[in-house]
């Protein structure tokens, strides 16, 4: 080791191979040191200092420090200065950052601090330790950068993001959230995410939150956000977990789009094509009310006849009373379906009571056109979550299609059957079914083979988005010819 | 209404319906037999020769008027009168039945007892 002589040491105080360990630490430090005595005269300089500065050992020890720093760093720094009052007051600096550029050396940056080497009580060198954190720094400021950048994208997004811990406590909020919720991010800073929706949806976010932890799949669904103003919203979320850097779950990011628009112009569209089908009913229904009306018309004219038999009198009573109860049933079930469900609500629904619905508003046109009308159902209520009269929507229009393709009259079946977690519903048909070419086409919107004036051709575009609305699907099976069946897949009340 | 042996066959699949008209032609002295259906409407004609029938425009088996023609093959010069809840007077259907003389007249639901009577009084007084 050549550089032993530049180090004041004392044989006596360290022996040989405490030295030769100490040397060899201030050569493989990733740090740059300085000794420097009381007249500021170099004494020490290690390998790293050396090569940073692209100096030697000759231009650097036994040189005064103004000769190894330029100027301009020794006057910024007020190095001279620190150095004394570290040799006055035997206490080392707090950390500083410094920029420096050798000549000939692209701008560095470097962390320092000055400690005092005292022996017996008295300091006898100051050490100058520097670390180069210039990429720490770059890297640092890049990360910076990133983030900001990260963050002004969350921000403009016009979706909602928010993201959670594992437990589901909320970490980040963007504007779009504080929009939609009406909450700030400091006021739902670590509260859990689950707080701010309705009742159902809070049960559900804690299951999806748990199956997310072991299923690690993104999930898709709507839940209702209660606002700040207690307002609910239908917001369509789509749930994926945050893995850490060894692939651990630490949180999920949950990304929301308020339906609030949609769901208004969906209204409109499910209330006109509402209409659409009532005016298919109409003819069937026109018939059917006559019939109580012409017998209540009837038994009325002979109550009104001289001399008529008390028992006979009774009689056209009773029918009286009895077909204007049936007359204003079959006006109860028309107003109810016609009545428009602007807000759509999610209740508990027994599919049973609801299918039976159908079937009596459907009753009528089906017998006019001659097609019987079957059900199976089970014995059993069929309970799942979903709004009555966009289902019975649903339904309705696939019996008025199936009745439509069976111009000649023909079976209608209506299969109700639970199958696991969810409920097959069937709507079955022997009509002419449709071709193979036409079937991936039927639930695009305004797609319709009727005649112009017919068919709005939105009918199973509407059954698609609300069965899609309910978590559900639809599918169709039909041979030209033969009939066509139409399977609605809805889950059941967990 | 001096033939009071005369009996008219009804056809409505609603049973009040058929009260209905049964009693109007009871209270006229006629005898009545009443089909819920086509294919009972078809079996009664074949069985007898009916002067007069009330027919439904839409029974669960077949259409009034199809069924009127059936009818008209086993009892030539039946009277046939299609009371319906369906079918205007000035329907295109009603109209050609009308002229082709497969039906005498359309009555609509509900309708007056008048035009029952009236309709049957036509036909005795021929």
């Amino acid at each position: 080791m050549g550089q032993t002589h530049t180090v004041q040491t004392d044989e006596e105080h360290m022996p040989r191979r405490y030295k030769k360990l100490y040397l060899m630490l201030l050569e493989v430090i990733p740090s740059s040191v300085l000794m420097i005595n009381r007249n500021m005269s170099i004494i020490f300089a290690n390998r790293n200092f050396l090569e940073k500065s692209r100096r030697s050992m000759d231009d650097t020890v036994g040189h005064q420090l103004e000769k190894i720093f330029p100027e301009t760093i020794l006057d910024h720094m007020n190095l001279t200065r620190q150095i004394r009052l570290v040799f006055e007051k035997n206490q080392p600096t707090e950390g500083r950052r410094l920029s420096y550029r050798a000549p000939g050396v692209p701008l560095s940056i470097y962390y320092y601090r000055l400690l005092p080497f005292a022996w017996e009580g008295a300091v006898e060198s100051v050490m100058l330790l520097m670390n180069d954190v210039t990429e720490q720094t770059r890297l640092s400021e890049e990360v910076r950068r990133v983030e900001r950048h990260l963050a002004s994208v969350v921000d403009s997004a016009s979706d909602i993001i928010v993201s959670t811990d594992i437990e589901g406590k909320i970490l980040s909020w963007n504007l779009a959230a504080e929009k939609t919720f009406g909450f700030t991010f400091n006021e739902v800073r670590d509260h859990h995410f689950y707080n701010y929706f309705n009742p159902e949806a809070r049960e559900r976010i804690c299951n999806v939150l748990q199956e997310m932890k072991t299923r690690k799949q993104s999930h898709m669904e709507e839940w209702t956000v209660i606002t700040k103003s207690a307002e609910p919203v239908p917001v369509s979320w789509v749930y994926s977990l945050m893995k850490g850097g060894n692939a651990q779950a630490t949180g999920m990011v949950a990304v929301g789009r308020d339906l609030t628009e949609q769901r208004k112009l969906e209204a409109q569209l499910v209330q006109s094509q509402k209409f659409n089908a009532l005016g298919v009913m109409a003819g069937g229904i026109a018939h059917e009310i006559r019939n109580p009306l012409a017998i209540c018309s009837s038994a009325a004219q002979f109550l009104m006849e001289k001399d008529i038999d008390p028992e006979f009198q009774q009689e056209c009573a009773e029918k009286i009373h009895t077909n204007i109860k049936k007359a204003s049933s079959i006006i109860e079930n028309l107003l109810s379906y016609a009545r428009p469900s602007v807000s759509p609500e999610v209740e508990q629904i027994n599919l049973i009571d609801l299918t039976k619905d159908v079937v009596a508003l459907i009753g009528n046109q089906a017998r006019i056109q001659k097609i019987k009308v079957k059900t199976r159902l089970p014995s059993h209520p069929v309970i799942l979550n979903g709004n009555t009269r966009l289902l019975e929507q649903v339904f309705i229009n696939l019996c008025l299609n199936a009745i439509q393709a069976m111009p000649q009259g023909g079976l209608l079946v209506l299969e109700v059957k639970t199958a696991g977690h969810e409920v097959l519903v069937r709507v079955l048909d022997n009509g002419q079914g449709i071709a193979r070419e036409n079937q991936d086409k039927i639930f695009d919107p305004f797609y319709t083979t009727s005649p112009v004036g017919m068919g709005t051709g939105l009918g199973l575009s509407i059954c698609y988005s609300i069965v899609q609305q309910h978590s559900g699907a639809i599918e169709v099976e039909s041979t030209e010819g033969h009939g066509t069946c139409f399977i609605v897949r809805l889950p059941l009340k967990a | 209404m001096t033939n009071n042996q005369q009996t008219i066959l009804i056809v409505d699949d609603e049973p009040d319906m058929c009260w209905a008209l049964e009693n109007i032609l009871n209270h006229m002295n006629f005898h009545v037999q009443k089909a819920f259906n086509g294919e009972q409407a078809l079996q009664l004609a074949s069985e007898n020769r009916f002067p007069m029938a009330f027919l439904d425009a839409k029974l669960p088996d077949i259409e009034g008027l199809d069924l009127a023609r059936g009818i008209r093959e086993s009892n030539d010069g039946i009277c046939i009168f299609i009371v319906s809840g369906y079918f205007y007077k000035n329907d295109k259907e009603v109209q050609q039945a009308l002229t082709k003389g497969l039906i005498s007249g359309c009555i609509a639901k509900p309708f007056d007892h008048e035009e029952i009577r009236t309709a049957i009084r036509n036909r005795f007084s021929e």
